[in-house]
């Protein structure tokens, strides 16, 4: 009773907490269709959604950034994972550090450690790069991991050096910072995105390509699959409401978004006004309770103030949004 | 000894005289591209032309004017690095301080994106190693990367030397490729002129003949013959509508040049203007003897489905003055663009003509490009059938397969197929060209054809039909998944007549089956018995074929032991010792 009493306080406290700070929202993206390394590129990168609803591209064109991170010290520093390496901006978005070599390539996520922010991970098509000193030197950190391919990496924000790292074959977990790994959870398709629920930090969920969703609740120990998720389908990634820890959104290649509103016991799909159901990304807002972004195949950035039950447009016309962030406004 | 003496004055004398054709066709290349500007036109104009004025010591108004104008809106990635640095060092005494100021300034504030292979990767490694140089001592914010000269200078120093190393230790992974062949030779040809560090000046160098070498030994009439590791639907079956024409040609004199010449060809002008050493001249203009040349050479990276990041390739070509026949040990060795086996037939003008046969299933998936390519899994197919247009077709004539096996002694082949039930196409294509002279079957079950003086017999293990293709050629459909074709090919010149040929093919020992697996045994023209099981290791008399002792380079031109980072070269008395461990370059039989 006493534990559950305390969950709800903290989740009240946290909401209370998000609706008190504003954040700056971030999209990495790509307009050009079907674009391939030497094309003429149109504005793709990093963008920043701006006061009246436009959005700025920051910094490069550059077709593949696909994911951020911030050093919760100072979250003007943003890292970025991109095709050319793990880029570091020390002034939200506007001029760019290329931090890794050429011994790391395409990068796909990037995660930084909140309770040793000089600690950057980094998903890699052969494995996980980590940086102990804010990206100023990179070593390979993907022992224990025969097949590397990696898709995904999060650093648990509770235990420092505690990470989770989504490969071709499942789920891995390291307690110390990347040296060694075990399986968490093996899979048969590679694990596209893991996230953390930010109401319950022993609370983890996994999307997959065409293998369903995984569900921890113990901190990430024991996985299990995620009850009335289609398993047929590439999920892109998973969005946990940072207001109402009850309701989780899927982004899915087909089916479109999916929202569960009882934590992940059931699911429904989301999609009416929506173009149509290839759906790159979901995203919550914390900054305002209940507002989902929904990212459409080549369409456009979608906005609902409701969950997802009715979507309007919000930019961002003919992208393939790769991720969607949302990091507080200045320093903490 | 007068004799000795004789040859090598003689050497001597075709060696200058190489030279100074060698220097003409440069200054041809360079001479139609500063032609190519139209005056009235202020529009007109592209980096190439630039860089041939430049090289010209042409028009340095025009030329700085013209960059200013494309440098308001630089586009290409690292297609964009390699003009710009040649132009930077050709124009660094000619272009106007504001034109010089705008191209320094472009490296500040256009990020190139690197790419995900290897042609790409060392574009932009060579070209940022050597616009680091140009530019030395600045500061991290005065570069795209962030990171200052020395930093840009050092990384793409350390991506050069492992490419390099992995090249000599394992082979090439974008192997023979008729069209990237330019885009490897430009880099070098780039940092043998520019590089200031007399070592990796000396390391270019000697990739540059390394390089070249791979295709002297290849190249029948300056075509560059299969298998490839890439090429595509057009230039897989006009072979000369390659980039290897132009290098055919300008390196030795070979074939036909591309209309226009390719930027490739250009930029390797204006850069060094390497002229390969007299024994690569002789081994690619020389063939005078029918030789075997084996090589090793490896997949470019896989990033998973696999433990093996660069899975070996092995790769057998039997090269005689009328044809070539050449082949890998199929599977999927590449992503969309592989092209396993096939006889290319020796033509005096081979533009506009098919001068190949081969076979292939046409085979895809998304997990087969996910094992090359980490673009997303929703989009990677269908990114890869819009750029690859013939990916996803059932008649398509380049790819390789998972259920395709290939197998080659001197000029005979043989390729089984055993096709799952339940795969996208179950079918075997064969390429029968609109230019073989004669196609008959014959109630042996043979088909006999003839492509310029080569004649040829191809067998197939199951039924087929035939279907026309748009260029005029056919495609032979095998519709049965446990399959198989016996190639065997011969010179004209070596039967009476075709009947002859027929006749002799006609009595060969061959015997086939399909059933548990696609099987073959076959005695060959060359009297060799030849024994081939789907999945197990063909055999020569018996002995299985030892891939694990395939070397990097063998044959009468080209020697290469695995890991050694040695090359020799021999043509008569002409040798090359390429030695990669001191960088030293061995040369004897000189005259």
């Amino acid at each position: 009773m006493l534990r559950s009493f305390n969950a709800i306080l903290a989740a009240a406290f946290l909401a209370a907490a998000l609706r008190a700070e504003s954040y700056r929202m971030y999209a990495s993206l790509n307009t050009s269709r079907g674009y391939v390394a030497g094309a003429k590129l149109l504005p793709s990168g990093l963008f920043q959604l701006q006061s009246g609803g436009e959005w700025r591209q920051l910094g490069f064109n550059h077709p593949l950034v696909v994911a951020l991170d911030y050093d919760p010290r100072d979250p003007r520093i943003l890292y970025l994972a991109a095709g050319n390496g793990c880029i570091r901006s020390a002034d939200g978005g506007n001029t760019w550090r290329i931090m890794t070599g050429w011994e790391m390539t395409e990068l796909k996520d990037v995660s930084v450690d909140r309770l040793q922010p000089d600690h950057i991970y980094v998903a890699l098509p052969d494995g996980i790069g980590v940086s102990r000193d804010q990206g100023r030197t990179w070593s390979h950190a993907d022992e224990g991991i025969r097949r590397k391919f990696t898709q995904a990496v999060r650093v648990d924000r509770t235990r420092a050096g505690r990470v989770f790292a989504g490969t071709e074959q499942g789920i891995f977990r390291s307690e110390d910072g990347g040296r060694r790994w075990q399986p968490a959870i093996a899979t048969e398709k590679t694990v596209l995105q893991i996230e953390q629920s930010p109401g319950d930090p022993n609370t983890w969920m996994a999307a997959t390509e065409r293998g369903g969703a995984f569900l921890s609740r113990d901190g990430g120990v024991v996985w299990k699959p995620v009850p009335g998720v289609p398993l047929g389908s590439v999920l892109s990634n998973i969005s946990f409401d940072p207001a109402n820890r009850n309701r989780i959104a899927i982004a899915a290649w087909g089916p479109g978004v999916l929202v569960s509103e009882d934590a992940g016991r059931t699911w429904l799909a989301r999609n009416e006004r929506l173009p149509k159901g290839e759906v790159w990304r979901v995203a919550f807002d914390p900054g305002h309770p209940g507002r989902l972004y929904a990212a459409v195949h080549e369409e456009r950035l979608y906005v609902s103030d409701d969950g997802g039950r009715i979507w309007r447009g919000s930019g961002l016309e003919g992208s393939v949004v790769y991720g969607i962030s949302f990091v507080p406004e200045g320093k903490p | 000894m007068r004799l000795a003496l004789l040859l090598a004055l003689a050497t001597a004398t075709l060696a200058a005289e190489n030279e100074t054709v060698f220097r003409a066709r440069i200054r041809q290349v360079v001479e139609w591209n500063a032609a190519q500007p139209k005056p009235a036109d202020p529009n007109s104009g592209g980096y190439q032309h630039i860089a041939a004025k430049l090289w010209l010591r042409q028009d340095a108004e025009w030329c700085s004017r013209r960059l200013e104008a494309l440098l308001k809106d630089p586009a290409g990635d690292m297609f964009w690095m390699f003009p710009m640095t040649a132009i930077a060092y050709l124009g660094r005494d000619q272009l106007s301080p504001s034109a010089q100021a705008a191209l320094r300034n472009s490296w500040k504030t256009y990020m190139p994106y690197r790419g995900d292979t290897e042609n790409h990767w060392l574009l932009y490694y060579s070209t940022l190693y050597l616009m680091a140089q140009l530019y030395p001592n600045q500061p991290g914010e005065t570069w795209f990367t962030g990171k200052s000269s020395s930093e840009n200078l050092r990384e793409a120093e350390g991506w050069i030397l492992q490419w390099m190393d992995l090249t000599l230790t394992r082979g090439q992974g974008e192997f023979d490729c008729p069209h990237y062949m330019g885009v490897y030779l430009l880099p070098l040809s780039y940092l043998a002129a520019w590089a200031e560090d007399p070592r990796m000046h000396r390391r270019a160098t000697m990739m540059l003949d390394y390089v070249i070498a791979d295709y002297a030994a290849e190249n029948l009439g300056g075509l560059y013959v299969g298998a490839h590791a890439r090429s595509d639907d057009r230039m897989v079956l006009e072979k000369w509508a390659t980039v290897g024409s132009d290098f055919g040609w300008i390196l030795f004199g070979l074939g036909h040049p591309l209309p226009g010449y390719s930027s490739y060809g250009l930029f390797y002008c204006v850069a060094s203007a390497y002229q390969p050493p007299e024994v690569l001249y002789q081994i690619a203009t020389d063939r005078s003897q029918d030789y075997t040349h084996r090589e090793l050479k490896r997949t470019r990276n896989r990033w998973r489905y696999t433990d093996v990041r660069h899975a070996p390739v092995y790769k057998t070509t039997y090269m005689r003055r009328d044809y070539a026949v050449s082949s890998l040990q199929g599977g999927v060795l590449q992503p969309a663009q592989q092209h396993s086996w096939d006889v290319t037939w020796a033509l005096p003008d081979p533009r506009g003509v098919h001068n190949t046969l081969f076979s292939l299933h046409p085979y895809n998936s998304l997990e087969s490009l996910q094992e090359y390519y980490t673009n997303p899994p929703a989009i990677l197919f269908d990114t890869i059938s819009r750029i690859r247009t013939f990916y996803d077709k059932p008649d398509k004539l380049l790819g390789g397969s998972p259920y395709e096996q290939i197998f080659q002694d001197k000029d005979a082949v043989i390729a089984l197929y055993d096709i799952p039930q339940g795969t996208r196409y179950e079918h075997v294509n064969g390429f029968f060209s609109k230019d073989l002279s004669r196609v008959e079957e014959h109630p042996s079950g043979w088909i006999f054809a003839q492509g310029g003086s080569a004649y040829i017999a191809w067998r197939s293990l199951a039924p087929y039909e035939w279907r026309p293709l748009a260029t005029g050629s056919r495609r032979l459909v095998s519709p049965h998944r446990k399959n198989g074709v016996v190639v065997q090919v011969a010179a004209a010149g070596e039967f009476a007549d075709f009947a002859a040929f027929q006749q002799a093919i006609v009595g060969l020992a061959l015997k086939t089956t399909l059933d548990p697996a696609p099987s073959v045994r076959f005695r060959s023209l060359r009297g060799r018995d030849l024994e081939f099981v789907y999945g197990k290791p063909p055999r020569v008399s018996g002995a299985p074929v030892n891939y694990q002792a395939w070397p990097l380079f063998d044959g009468p031109f080209l020697r290469s032991e695995k890991g050694s980072r040695k090359l020799v070269l021999t043509h008569g008395p002409l040798r090359r010792t390429l030695d990669f461990n001191d960088l030293t370059v061995s040369d004897s039989g000189r005259p």
